[in-house]
């Protein structure tokens, strides 16, 4: 098995290390409090193939444990400097998994880079607020950013200037949150298009194509953010990430039974984004965003909206998004995006009452592609520009209804979607009452849904589903809470499923 | 007195009133002395002191009186449901205002007697009109349904007064009775003057509350006159008034000091009647000086915590309250947490890195971007059969939260449905993709696949490798090397979009893994890039 045992023992030895130095960083320090915080969660359902097998069974066991810890270098004094500490740790074990799954010598079941349970430490950082008379903050250790170029986690450090000029500057520098590097990493920021985990056992010949080596991928950014003005919000971003592991060129051996590789630095992905609010209190809203892929050179991000307060109660609004896929600067397949999709939409919001409100969006999104749909094919040689060179615009349609009632001890909410177009259609409706009993000790969940869609190029994958949850939740103690949620759904595809998921939420505070 | 706490304005007119010695002016007794005298004149004139209805008709009690008019006299018997029905219908937090009318009655000669027949001090204006907006709050909107019931609880206001009247007729300010406010440093501070200020003018005498004193023979002096629903004979019990503390940081000293008139926040209370609910303060009209360019706003902080509750260790705002969940309102950076939220968060997020933060820590986010328990709020429910309808129809966005090589194609090829991967066990199953008929017979081709890659590219990602498409695109003298053993070779199919030679060069020097990938280095059309 290339997840030994004892790499499992490292990361969790590491992780354990990394809550026990905050903690002893914290217990030097006088005046500091801290929180340590603990969910468990146990899932168990089944996943079906289409094919009928395999029956996957997921009996899975999430365990999170949180620990901050505030004013490290004493007792919390407004304006003054501010120093915390964060982490939480993360175990996400499926004991339904088969064992030959993980296993290459069992090649007919084996997955590469499926893990039992793996270990991520989410983000483990120091903070530091208001140094330098309120002018410089610093973050250093795993993080995350967010701006107009995504959800994204590095371990590094990253230093926030407040200028008294209305703008504020983050620089950052450090090493991309990669999936199998030994520091309890998950794959989840990496860019698209290449998987890379742990391949310690596995022959540089097995499996090329599903799993790269990973090492750190040095990365830095600035962003340059409007500050002190209310009615503007601007972030400015840029973010490089460069690949320094060793990676095949192909997955195929050169005949000779050889793995050609590439080595030395180069783009992952380099990316510039820029998002922008402009709000008056009574008129409206207007927002834009754009990222431009330096590596590909093209925009691949572009949206636009506007937001009017029509009346006190009633909100207008319409928005665009144009969206390309692109990848790692390692993947083949950035050279396969062609053109983006576009959604065009509407909205309108009608706060009824404080307590009760309704949101309407409708629209359409529009693929446009080189060629016509049923020719295209044919003309599959690159001397064929003439048939590449036309466009064709397909549209699909959608419309969503929300609304919800509030009341001060509980609510109910309705969601409902409807899109419809080539591929199919998707009609379906959830309805959520969520209620707190006995000043929340006790809480309830109710859904109901309905389901309907078409698979318009597989019609023996269309399906009707009608399912219900039921849950119940009780606070032991202060901020100790149990849950447990039964799902149940009945479609001619998956016939009766079921779903139990049992949470356990705790927060202990120093 | 059921009204907000109000720190002191300039006074239009000295006055003087007898009790509250801190605020008497001697030399101005005599005129409020023949102020009262008017009052008890007009009073007699205007048939103020006739009969009332009965307090527990809708008109006595649930509903203010429309007019001054006399009305039937009340039975004293029936005064107890009124007194329940004041208290209750008064804790409306309606804007208006609107506030039960029981009073006192001194027809029946019974001091503190029910009655009705002086309608003023019930509503903010007379016959519970609609208050203009230019005596509301700086940043009341028309129909804004007053100030945040989470930031402002419901009241229950059991008193009548007149702001009005005293202050306009009787030049009083609003020192004279919330003189408190001048040293408030927090908003639980309870700034309503103490009964006993009121005796020096309505001849009673509060100072004992267990055996208050009124003189009957005075309209104001009864206690059913400003105690709504009071009920003679009833152990001396008034009506609880209810103003519970405001979940809000707020001293009333910091803005006294820096010279902030009352009305600078509480809107033209000495326009109205009955100060309600809709007078306390709106956050738009507090952000005209706390979000104003920093050289104006001076100490007036612009952050959240400056006046949010915030939740300690942390920082981050209280936002759960007995009276429900405070989100932020629309106009505040369009950030309103409307039905449709989920949908554009992300352009509030994106633009601004602080404003999420100062409620939701990144526990709260991730529960969602990095989760391990499927967010019900996000995919509808079932959402696990009807997702590929979904990620070929839908926004393609379903790579914000999902890396399509460890999360999509990690699962599919467990259950089978990727053309390379696990073979043993699903070979010989058939075709996952549509039929022949509407994939690759003629006129279609087996390259309209092709097409559908353009049409949602992220579709085919998230269950083929790279590996499933060199087959044929990488040029031959790649594929051919690699693939010979298989007896196949690549074919070269050009999978770039027109106008790529143009951004070629750039892609190449900045990562030439992709292209090698296909072309072998010697290949003519790398060069062209090159």
């Amino acid at each position: 098995m290339p997840k030994g045992g004892n790499g499992a023992l490292q990361r969790g030895a590491l992780a354990v290390a990394t809550l026990l130095s905050a903690s002893l960083t914290a217990s030097l320090a006088s005046g500091y409090e801290a929180e340590v915080t603990a969910r468990s969660d146990a899932q168990f359902y089944t996943l079906q193939s289409p094919y009928g097998d395999p029956l996957l069974r997921r009996r899975r066991y999430t365990q999170t444990l949180g620990l901050t810890v505030y004013d490290i270098t004493g007792s919390y004094e407004p304006g003054a400097p501010q120093l915390s500490a964060r982490a939480l740790l993360r175990m996400d074990a499926d004991f339904g998994q088969d064992a030959r799954e993980r296993s290459p010598s069992t090649p007919d079941r084996y997955i590469p880079g499926l893990e039992q349970a793996p270990l991520d430490l989410m983000y483990a950082y120091v903070e530091g607020r208001g140094y330098l008379g309120g002018l410089l903050g610093f973050r250093a250790g795993r993080q995350y950013v967010v701006d107009a170029l995504g959800w994204w986690s590095f371990d590094g450090g990253l230093a926030k200037l407040s200028t008294p000029a209305y703008f504020n500057v983050d620089i950052y520098g450090g090493f991309e949150q990669r999936g199998g590097l030994p520091w309890l990493s998950t794959s989840r920021f990496e860019a698209q298009g290449v998987y890379r985990g742990d391949r310690s056992g596995l022959a540089a010949g097995d499996w090329p194509s599903f799993l790269d080596q990973s090492t750190p991928a040095p990365a830095y950014g600035f962003a340059l953010e409007s500050s002190g003005v209310h009615f503007l919000s601007t972030r400015l971003s840029y973010r490089k990430v460069i690949n320094r592991d060793e990676v095949r060129l192909t997955p195929f051996d050169d005949g000779s039974g050889a793995i050609q590789v590439m080595k030395g630095d180069r783009v992952s992905s380099e990316r510039l984004g820029y998002a922008a609010r402009v709000s008056h209190e009574s008129l409206g809203s207007l927002h834009g965003e754009a990222v431009y892929d330096l590596y590909n050179q093209l925009v691949s991000e572009l949206s636009g909206g506007i937001d009017a307060y029509v009346t006190e109660r009633l909100t207008l609004g319409a928005s665009y998004d144009y969206y390309l896929p692109t990848f790692d600067g390692d993947s083949i397949w950035n050279w396969f995006s062609h053109n983006g999709q576009t959604t065009l939409s509407g909205r309108a919001v009608l706060e009824l009452s404080r307590r009760f409100d309704v949101a309407l969006s409708g629209g359409a999104r529009l693929y446009t592609t080189d060629g016509d749909p049923v020719t295209y094919g044919a003309y599959q040689r690159s001397s064929q520009l003439a048939d590449r060179e036309s466009i064709k615009t397909l549209v699909d349609h959608f419309g969503d209804v929300s609304g919800g009632y509030r009341w001060p001890s509980g609510s109910v909410h309705l969601g409902a979607l409807a899109e419809t177009g080539q591929r199919g259609h998707r009609y379906g409706a959830d309805l959520t009452t969520r209620q707190r009993f006995d000043q929340g000790r006790y809480d309830t969940l109710l859904v109901l849904s309905l389901h309907d869609w078409e698979d318009g190029l597989r019609p023996q994958r269309s399906a009707t589903s009608v399912g219900y949850v039921a849950g119940l939740g009780h606070e032991l103690i202060e901020e100790t809470r149990v849950g447990l949620e039964w799902e149940h759904h009945t479609s001619r595809l998956v016939g009766q499923r079921y779903r139990v998921l049992a949470t356990l939420d705790l927060t202990l505070l120093d | 007195m059921p009204t907000p706490p109000q720190p002191t304005v300039p006074s239009r007119r000295p006055v003087a009133i007898e009790r509250p010695v801190a605020i008497t002016r001697r030399r101005e007794r005599p005129r409020q002395l023949l102020a009262l005298l008017a009052i008890c004149l007009a009073a007699l004139v205007t048939g103020w002191v006739q009969a009332a209805p009965a307090p527990g008709s809708p008109q006595g009690a649930a509903k203010p009186p429309k007019s001054a008019e006399p009305k039937p006299a009340a039975k004293p018997g029936s005064a107890a449901p009124a007194a329940s029905q004041a208290a209750h219908g008064s804790a409306s937090s309606a804007p208006s205002g609107s506030a039960p009318g029981a009073n006192v009655s001194a027809a029946n000669g019974s001091p503190g007697a029910p009655q009705s027949g002086y309608v003023h001090g019930l509503a903010p204006l007379p016959g519970d009109a609609p208050v203009p907006l230019h005596l509301r709050p700086p940043g009341a909107r028309a129909d804004d349904g007053g100030p945040s019931p989470i930031i402002f609880p419901a009241q229950k206001l059991t008193i009548r007064f007149n702001h009005k009247k005293h202050s306009q007729e009787l030049g009083l300010t609003c020192k004279a009775c919330h003189d408190a406010a001048a040293s408030s440093q927090k908003s639980s501070d309870r700034l309503l003057p103490s009964p006993e200020r009121c005796d020096g003018c309505h001849a009673t005498d509060h100072r004992d509350l267990s055996a208050v004193t009124a003189d009957a023979s005075e309209l104001i002096g009864q206690c059913g006159f400003c105690h709504i629903g009071y009920k003679e004979g009833d152990k001396n019990r008034v009506a609880r008034l209810t103003l519970p503390k405001p979940n809000l940081k707020f001293s009333h000293k910091a803005h006294i000091d820096r010279n902030i008139g009352c009305e600078q926040c509480h809107g033209a209370v000495e326009e109205l009647e009955l100060a309600t609910r809709d007078q306390l303060p709106r956050m738009s009209g507090c952000l005209k000086c706390h979000q104003a360019p920093e050289p104006a706003r001076g100490d007036a902080k612009g952050q959240c915590t400056t006046c949010h509750l915030t939740e300690r260790p942390g920082g981050t705002l209280r936002t759960q309250f007995p009276q429900g969940q405070l989100t932020p309102p629309n106009w505040l950076h369009n950030a309103g947490h409307t039905p449709d939220w989920l949908e554009r968060h992300k352009y509030v997020a994106g633009a601004d890195s602080q404003l999420c933060s100062s409620c939701h820590t990144e526990k709260y986010c991730t529960d969602c971007h990095d989760g391990r328990v499927r967010p019900r709020k996000v995919h509808p429910n079932d959402f696990i059969s009807s997702h590929p309808i979904a990620a070929r129809q839908g926004g393609q966005r379903c790579t914000s939260c999902h890396q399509q090589q460890s999360f999509c194609v990690g699962c599919h090829q467990r259950a089978g449905v990727t053309l390379s991967g696990p073979y043993g066990q699903f070979a010989g199953r058939g075709r996952f993709h549509p039929p022949k008929a509407e994939w690759t017979d003629p006129p279609r081709s087996a390259s309209h696949h092709a097409w559908e890659a353009q049409r949602n590219l992220n579709a085919c990602v998230s269950c083929h490798q790279e590996r499933d498409c060199l087959i044929c695109h990488s040029t031959a003298a790649v594929g051919g090397r690699g693939m010979s053993g298989m007896g196949t070779s690549g074919q070269g199919v050009n999978p770039h979009p027109t106008g790529f030679r143009s951004r070629c060069g750039t892609a190449l020097r900045k990562n030439a893994r992709a292209c090698l990938t296909c072309h072998d280095p010697a290949d003519p059309q790398l060069r062209e890039c090159r």
